[in-house]
């Protein structure tokens, strides 16, 4: 920082024990400290917390709590057989919805990226379920997704395709949640990447035009590489994302049917306030703190292992 | 100027967070009910206890139904326990073991012209353990077969009422009927589930009656009755009913009776004040019997005291207020009651507008010999473990045993 | 063909598939408020675009059922109170972590952005015990906490912090030789320069604490305690009966004005998700 600055002599008289140093560090901690102390208390300290919270065998009703070690990750682990179930759902959410959200935010943000008649109509429309409540989305495509009275399935009636009881049948629930999710969620993926598709200049892609290479050929070249870090963003972003997804699930299948949509955030939700195990609860919450963490660790390990 | 700008929003703020605080000396009782009109009945009975306690007040806050037990046990847990509550059977148990429940025993018992001992023995068996008292039911209240009139008329068929009267209404005549309701009124249906959620939120409502009537039960005594032969013949009929005869209204789909979707539903004595708006003519009948008898099933709901409460002896005693004689009688307009003397009096048979006395006296025979959904500490979690195998129990293709034996392995570790 | 009359043809196909793609965006909305007049009988038969009755009085029903215009009251005032809180702490923070230097910046700035990835989630339940011990359980003040000063509050602190540092200097400098204190050349500088970010902040947040559901669901019981997405979810009569014309009357008034804001000022809207995104 700029430290050769003149400071004002008035500023001095008042605080002649300071010196210009500590004076400094002393204000920048007080601005800090609104977000510091609320940190310490609402974030850190609740993760401090959860630690022991896992290690405890604590009924919420009863408010009855006993130290039971590593108790709790042990069932968790090698006694439950419903977490691996869950670990699963979770992974095949995630598994379905990034790849599907990613190709979908791209070949969107191509589309939209240029000016052309529409283009504002198009962005419109791509991002307002993102700004919609995940509960008003997943009310309005439970309705759609009925049996044999719903909407989808009427309108495959008249192409002649009998659709499935969507949220009845634990695949095609998970299906159904994932790409309503993507629906949802896409169109923020879609504006970031349109933000660095206008960041790369023109000249690059014209130059490529000239030499010969086809439309595919320059996004390969010289597109795709250029989004790299933007990708790196998304793909964490949307990640995690898709490992915290909770009011999607509790509106449009509460976790079922047959346990298809239980995924790990429901669980630690039913688990802790449902059952009341908070203890168990707790261990399930370090289990995702770790799952989320590691994925995030490696998405960027990989990133600097590529560019290097 | 800034300073009184942020002096404004910092007391907009303040009042907007204080208008949740409670005031001293307020009983709160928790009810699910948001209805004007029983709002308006129970400040009525508390009004008497108000003029003798200067300076208390009762305030009824509205908890929404479909969460309640979750929500009662989030005050509870968060530390911020109402004084009294109403109380769900199936909720009873897991906060009696959590010694959440004041014995409230020792104060009904003392309380003037009370009368323990008209309350009903059957009625009280959920909460009384010895001689501690956990809670009074003020909501004793059987399912029974609310009906389309209209609908059987179309069919040419004897009403429920009629064939029960005959002693003819049980689960063979109820699937019979059902044939030939969905004949005679195409694109309806014969029967609707409990609120139309017997495949979700009210899975063990849809199966027990049947279960009960083919004389099975779903648990006792720590063991699961679901693959037990009558429990299995009971919903192997409903099962053929969803998709073979399609007379019930399947999952995914809904046939809602009161909209006059469905010619018949389960359903207890408070919907009846949804009839009115129905625009068809209808009735209520008994459950149908079966092979196990009759088997009247009652939903209960009791008013307690919470232990940790600021005010619990006061609370206590505005609940003894609430279920003496004269208030349960004036409750019964709602709540059908587990006092003998308040079900045997003829103005309980009359009390309910919508109601004529010969279904009201069926209701009355059903609320003493009914009996209550099995109860268990670990509810939440026993619904939880058997709610996939219920859903693969509702598939056209499932084997209705095979499932029912899935429900068990499910179920039997939490009995 | 010349290569414009490939260009046209090129064009038309990708706006028809744009135009396809855009269905399952929209038809939804249009299904919602459509469904938000129709009778309960209506919604479940034979599907129609326009409703063949129009039922104007769901809209009006939808607030005897619930105290619905309280929840939206509670929601509206929550939002406004998480969005000016952020604002003002997270523009503070986000100024020192930009312009001045002092011991621990590091260190601190480190823990922040690890709070970015991990999930609400993971410390609602210690966050449950905390509140309940403050006495805070079924009031709004955890909704308005936990937001303001969660991952979330980084995130707009990040974003301002990435603000100020693009900001050129000299103004600063320029107040400070006319005897402003930091706080002055934040307020009166800092502050009036940073607009875009500050709206970019302000948007976020409106909407993030608009649509919060977990924590609702998890402080709050009292009916008129609750917050739109909670009382959506949740649209029963005073027997848990489901209401379900009047659940989508009442998503559509809760959906309906923030996506007329948003048609309004949606390139605004979008840019500032845009930010966050790429700044967080």
């Amino acid at each position: 920082m700029d430290l050769s600055r003149p400071e004002t002599t008035a500023r001095n008289d008042r605080a002649p024990w300071l010196t210009l140093k500590t004076r400094e560090m002393l204000e920048a901690w007080l601005f800090v400290s609104p977000t510091v102390i609320g940190f310490l208390i609402f974030f850190l300290g609740p993760l401090v917390a959860v630690v022991y919270f896992s290690m405890t065998e604590w009924n919420l009703l009863s408010q009855k709590a006993t130290f039971v070690g590593l108790d709790n990750f042990n069932d968790t682990l090698f006694k439950n057989p419903d977490f691996w179930h869950v670990v699963r759902n979770s992974v095949v959410f995630a598994i379905g919805l990034v790849p599907l959200n990613m190709a979908l935010a791209l070949t969107l943000a191509l589309a939209l990226s240029r000016p052309f008649f529409g283009v504002v109509f198009f962005r419109t429309v791509f991002f307002a379920p993102v700004i919609t409540s995940a509960i008003a989305w997943a009310i309005v495509w439970k309705f759609l997704l009925q049996g044999e009275g719903g909407v989808i399935n009427q309108m495959l009636a008249l192409v002649g395709i009998t659709g499935p009881n969507w949220l009845r049948e634990p695949n095609w629930a998970m299906a159904a949640v994932i790409v309503t999710r993507v629906i949802k969620m896409v169109g923020l993926n879609m504006i970031l990447y349109i933000a660095a598709l206008q960041a790369v200049p023109r000249d690059y892609e014209e130059a490529a035009r000239l030499e010969g290479a086809s439309r595919w050929q320059v996004f390969t070249m010289v597109i795709w590489p250029l989004l790299a870090p933007t990708t790196l963003v998304i793909l964490v972003i949307t990640t995690i994302g898709s490992f915290k997804v909770f009011d999607h699930i509790y509106q449009m299948t509460g976790g079922g049917p047959e346990n298809g949509t239980l995924v790990l955030a429901f669980y630690i939700y039913q688990q802790g306030f449902k059952f009341f195990n908070v203890g168990y609860a707790a261990a399930l919450a370090m289990i995702m703190f770790v799952i989320v963490m590691a994925l995030t660790l490696i998405q960027v390990w990989i990133r600097r292992r590529g560019t290097q | 100027m800034k300073g009184a700008r942020t002096g404004i929003i910092a007391s907009t703020l303040a009042l907007c967070l204080m208008s949740g605080a409670a005031l001293a000396q307020e009983l709160r009782v928790t009810v699910w009910t948001g209805s004007e009109a029983h709002l308006k009945m129970l400040n009525g009975i508390a009004e008497p206890f108000i003029a003798k306690h200067p300076g208390v007040t009762v305030k009824f806050e509205t908890v929404p139904v479909a969460d309640y037990t979750q929500k009662l046990t989030f005050q509870v847990a968060g530390g911020n326990p109402p004084d009294a509550a109403w109380m769900m059977e199936d909720a009873a148990p897991a906060f009696e073991n959590a010694g959440l429940l004041m014995d409230i025993g020792p104060t009904v018992k003392a309380a003037e012209g009370y009368d323990f001992a008209d309350f009903s023995q059957p009625a009280m068996a959920l909460w009384q353990n010895g001689e501690t008292v956990y809670g009074i039911p003020f909501s004793t209240s059987p399912f029974m077969i609310y009906y389309n009139k209209d609908m059987f008329d179309k069919a040419g068929l004897e009403d429920p009422l009629a064939l029960a009267a005959k002693g003819e209404w049980d689960m063979k005549k109820f699937q019979e009927v059902s044939k030939k309701l969905v004949e005679a009124n195409p694109g309806k249906w014969a029967f609707e589930f409990k609120d139309g959620e017997g495949y979700a939120s009210r899975m063990t409502h849809a199966v027990l009656p049947p279960i009960r009537a083919y004389g099975g039960e779903m648990w006792a005594d720590g063991q699961c009755g679901f693959d037990k032969p009558e429990a299995v013949a009971a919903v192997q009929q409903l099962h053929d009913m969803v998709f073979k005869d399609k007379t019930i209204v399947p999952p995914g789909e809904q046939g809602d009776y009161f909209s006059g979707n469905s010619a018949m539903t389960v359903n207890q004595i408070s919907r009846a004040s949804k009839m009115p708006e129905a625009g068809f003519k209808w009735g209520i009948a008994p459950l149908p019997t079966g092979p196990g008898g009759e088997a009247p099933v009652i939903g209960q709901a009791a008013l307690v005291v919470f232990e940790q409460g600021k005010n619990k002896q006061l609370a206590a005693d505005l609940v003894a207020q609430m279920t003496t004689k004269e208030n349960v009688a004036i409750m019964a307009q709602f709540f059908p009651p587990a006092r003998k003397s308040v079900l045997e009096s003829d103005a309980f048979i009359n009390s309910n507008k919508l109601v004529p006395a010969d279904q009201m006296k069926s209701i009355a025979a059903a609320i003493v010999n009914g009996r209550v959904h099995p109860a268990h500490e670990k509810v939440p979690q026993i619904f939880a473990a058997m709610a996939p195998k219920m859903d693969a129990l509702w598939k056209p293709d499932a084997n209705v045993e095979e499932a029912l034996k899935g429900v068990c392995a499910a179920i039997q570790p939490l009995l | 063909m010349t290569r414009r009359q490939i260009d046209i043809i090129y064009r038309t196909c990708w706006t028809l598939a744009l135009l396809i793609v855009a269905i399952p965006f929209v038809f939804p909305f249009l299904w919602m408020v459509s469904a938000g007049f129709k009778s309960t009988t209506e919604i479940f038969g034979t599907p129609s675009l326009l409703p063949r009755v129009w039922r104007y009085e769901n809209f009006i029903e939808v607030f005897t059922y619930q105290p619905f215009a309280r929840q939206y009251f509670n929601s509206l005032y929550i939002a406004i109170a998480v969005t000016v809180l952020t604002l003002i702490i997270s523009s503070l923070a986000g100024y020192a972590l930009a312009r001045m230097r002092f011991a621990g910046a590091g260190l601190l700035m480190l823990f922040l952005v690890s709070a970015l990835m991990v999930p609400e989630e993971v410390t609602i339940i210690p966050n449950f015990f905390l509140i309940r011990s403050l006495g805070l359980i079924d009031t709004h003040w955890p909704l308005i906490l936990l937001p303001t000063f969660g991952p979330h509050g980084v995130m707009a602190t990040f974003l301002m912090r990435q603000y100020f540092l693009a900001l050129p200097r000299e103004l600063e400098d320029a107040g400070r030789m006319d005897g402003l204190s930091r706080i002055g050349i934040w307020w009166r500088i800092a502050l009036p320069m940073s607009r875009p970010a500050l709206a970019a902040v302000a948007i976020i947040t409106f909407l993030f604490s608009w649509n919060l559901f977990l924590e609702p669901l998890i402080f709050l019981s009292s009916l008129e305690m609750f917050t739109l997405p909670l009382a959506l979810s949740n649209f029963n009569d005073s027997y848990g009966l489901p209401l379900w014309n009047l659940q989508l009357a009442a998503t559509t008034l809760a959906v309906l004005p923030i996506l007329i804001v948003y048609l309004i000022a949606q390139r605004q809207i979008t840019e500032s998700f845009a930010l966050s995104g790429v700044k967080g």
